[in-house]
């Protein structure tokens, strides 16, 4: 199966593979309105390129075709991000998301004639058959096909099961969860890990947030519970609280006695240069975080949540808890001034 | 054809779509169901229409051009098959509604496009994001110069079936196209939702316009008629959101479904069904 074992693993170490895929410079674009230059990404690419980290994920915050009014424009298209990452990795491969809905056919056709070599199919929890014909399309193409649930602790372990290997079936060659509002307890990533893990015969992804401190924690308690693919971010560098953090999760798992093939030091240098070019500030747990992860809204809602509040007048935890309510999922950014109009009128 | 007769139609396909479409058309004075076509017999949607007393056949578009000719046949399958069915059905005269988002036919909007849509027999639908969009974007490119379009449709998991979970890439397409033509505006992006929330939401359509010569009295005039023309046939539409600002015209709509078959949710079937209905009636009428 192409790509699906880390590209630097260390010859004949016997300790269990932890594939570690970084999104720093997909996911992390919700911190900064999708605003990052080329210089930004050739920086941090070309270091996690250096610190052997297998696949290096590249877009728009919610993928290819996502640039818009609704989700926030992107500095850079698409064929622009892709070239200039292509360029920086020399050993690591170039990873991209789309969610059906948000990005077509057409957008993974430029996508793997600029360089993708793993393509992320994503739907959100329930929702796995608007996956096939682009599963499909990606494994014409060439590239490696893998299948991703978002918002995915708004339904149950078996259902996430059952969707993992419908897009299994339509062949995606890994599959997984993302914890997309930060809502999970590691218990919590135990049980559906498990569930999917049984389901399926392709390696199981798991994708943290850290709204209630707990990223790491659960990514460790997905790989213990059979997940050997995981999502992190250098510094945490997401939307609201963030990832899970790349260096602390590589250096997790290298002590609990996973091989992930990543260089410590390097990785180490990487979250650095994160640091020093992708951020004004690294991610912190405020209250508007907490809230997130506790009603279950989707973290890349934060910077539109804070601006409709302000506009509005109205509490933005209160106004994040009435999104929760509504279970409003990723890319229904037109919704939140509607709710905070809503919250205005009832406070009156 | 004498005063009063009704106009004998097919609904072709038996999911979501075709089961609504069938006992709309059995509410109408214009229009006769003589035939509902599936592919399975076991389909539970043919079972449906069955149990609501229509005739019903497992055999497709072949069954369609056997008990034929029709005055007007619904095509209700999937994009896929559309081109096939219109290839079967155009020998034998009939009117043809395309629910499918191929945009092959006479791309039609009721109200926006029907004194000219009556002349063709190869009428397309777009698609609900479409139907539930273009009146609104037309009335407001006609108060003003758009240079970008962006429209955003959530419909609940349980209104979108399996050929529209399979089509989204040609209902992107179909529906950008459309409004390209309708709007006569180049820059035009559209995305869909499709949200696993319970209890299911209402179908929503947001629009942002971009514009520079955004005058707001009669832009809001505008969408304002253009609304109740569209409430006329499908009675759940609603503008539930508008924000006329320089520059920038930001409008949502909701549909929500008052057919008896349908749950309040699937507004997205209840319009572009009503408007498929409400254009078969209208052919009929302009024929006689």
């Amino acid at each position: 199966m192409k790509g699906s074992t880390p590209v630097n693993r260390t010859p004949n170490d016997p300790r269990p593979q932890v594939l570690i895929h970084d999104p720093t410079l997909r996911d992390g674009h919700h911190a900064v309105g999708h605003q990052l230059d080329a210089d930004q990404l050739r920086t941090y690419a070309t270091a996690a390129n250096a610190a052997r980290v297998p696949i290096v994920e590249v877009g728009h915050g919610n993928g290819l075709g996502a640039s818009s009014l609704q989700i926030g424009r992107a500095l850079l298209d698409d064929a622009t991000m892709l070239t200039t990452v292509r360029e920086a990795l020399t050993s690591s491969k170039m990873g991209v998301f789309l969610a059906p809905g948000w990005g077509t056919s057409g957008d993974l056709a430029a996508a793997v004639h600029h360089g993708a070599d793993v393509v992320r199919i994503a739907a959100h929890c329930t929702e796995a058959d608007v996956t096939e014909r682009h599963l499909a399309t990606v494994r014409n193409l060439g590239a490696e096909p893998q299948g991703v649930l978002l918002m995915s602790h708004m339904t149950s372990p078996d259902r996430l099961a059952e969707q993992c290997a419908l897009m299994v079936k339509y062949g995606a060659q890994a599959v997984g969860i993302m914890d997309s509002a930060g809502h999970y307890l590691p218990a919590d990533v135990i049980e559906r890990i498990h569930a999917i893990a049984s389901a399926v015969d392709v390696p199981v992804i798991f994708h943290g947030h850290n709204n209630l401190g707990l990223a790491v924690a659960n990514s460790l308690a997905a790989v213990e519970a059979g997940a050997s693919v995981i999502d992190a971010t250098a510094r945490g560098f997401g939307a609201g609280a963030g990832n899970t953090q790349l260096e602390a999760l590589v250096t997790v798992l290298e002590r609990h006695g996973f091989d992930t093939g990543i260089g410590l030091r390097e990785i180490l240098a990487a979250g650095d240069v994160a640091a020093d070019h992708l951020m004004k500030a690294p991610p912190s747990i405020d209250s508007i975080a907490v809230a997130g992860g506790l009603a279950g809204v989707f973290s890349g809602f934060k910077r539109p949540v804070l601006e409709a509040a302000r506009t509005e007048g109205v509490d933005a935890i209160d106004l994040f808890l009435a999104l929760g309510e509504r279970q409003v999922v990723a890319g229904q950014e037109d919704l939140i001034g509607d709710v905070a109009r809503q919250l205005k009128a009832a406070t009156r | 054809m004498a005063a009063g007769e009704r106009r004998r139609v097919a609904v072709l396909g038996a999911g979501l779509i075709g089961v609504d479409l069938a006992s709309k058309i059995a509410r109408s004075s214009k229009l006769e169901l003589a035939l509902v076509a599936g592919r399975s017999r076991d389909s539970l949607g043919l079972r449906r229409a069955a149990e609501m007393g229509h005739p019903t056949t497992a055999d497709g578009v072949r069954a369609v051009v056997e008990s034929g000719p029709f005055d007007v046949v619904f095509d209700a399958t999937n994009a896929d098959s559309h081109a096939e069915n219109w290839a079967a059905l155009r020998p034998t005269g009939t009117t043809l509604i395309d629910l499918t988002p191929t945009g092959l036919g006479t791309v039609t909007v009721p109200g926006v496009t029907v004194h000219r849509s009556a002349a063709h027999r190869h009428l397309n639908l777009i698609s609900c994001g479409g139907q539930a969009s273009i009146p609104i974007l037309h009335a407001i490119a006609q108060r003003c110069t758009p240079t970008y379009i962006e429209v955003v449709s959530t419909a609940a998991s349980a209104s979108a079936g399996p050929a529209t979970r399979l089509n989204l890439d040609q209902y992107i397409a179909t529906t950008s196209a459309a409004i390209r033509t309708f709007t006569g505006t180049r820059d035009v992006k559209v995305m869909v939702n499709i949200s696993p929330a319970r209890p299911a939401p209402p179908f929503r359509v947001a629009m942002t316009v971009l514009a520079d010569d955004v005058r707001p009295a009669p832009v809001r005039t505008s969408i304002a008629a253009a609304a109740d023309t569209v409430r006329a046939y499908a009675p759940g539409f609603k503008v539930t959101s508008l924000a006329v600002d320089p520059g920038r015209i930001a409008a949502a709509v909701e549909v929500t479904a008052s057919s008896r078959h349908l749950p309040s949710h699937a507004g997205s079937i209840d319009i572009i069904n009503a408007a498929a209905v409400l254009l078969a009636e209208q052919s009929a009428t302009a024929s006689r």
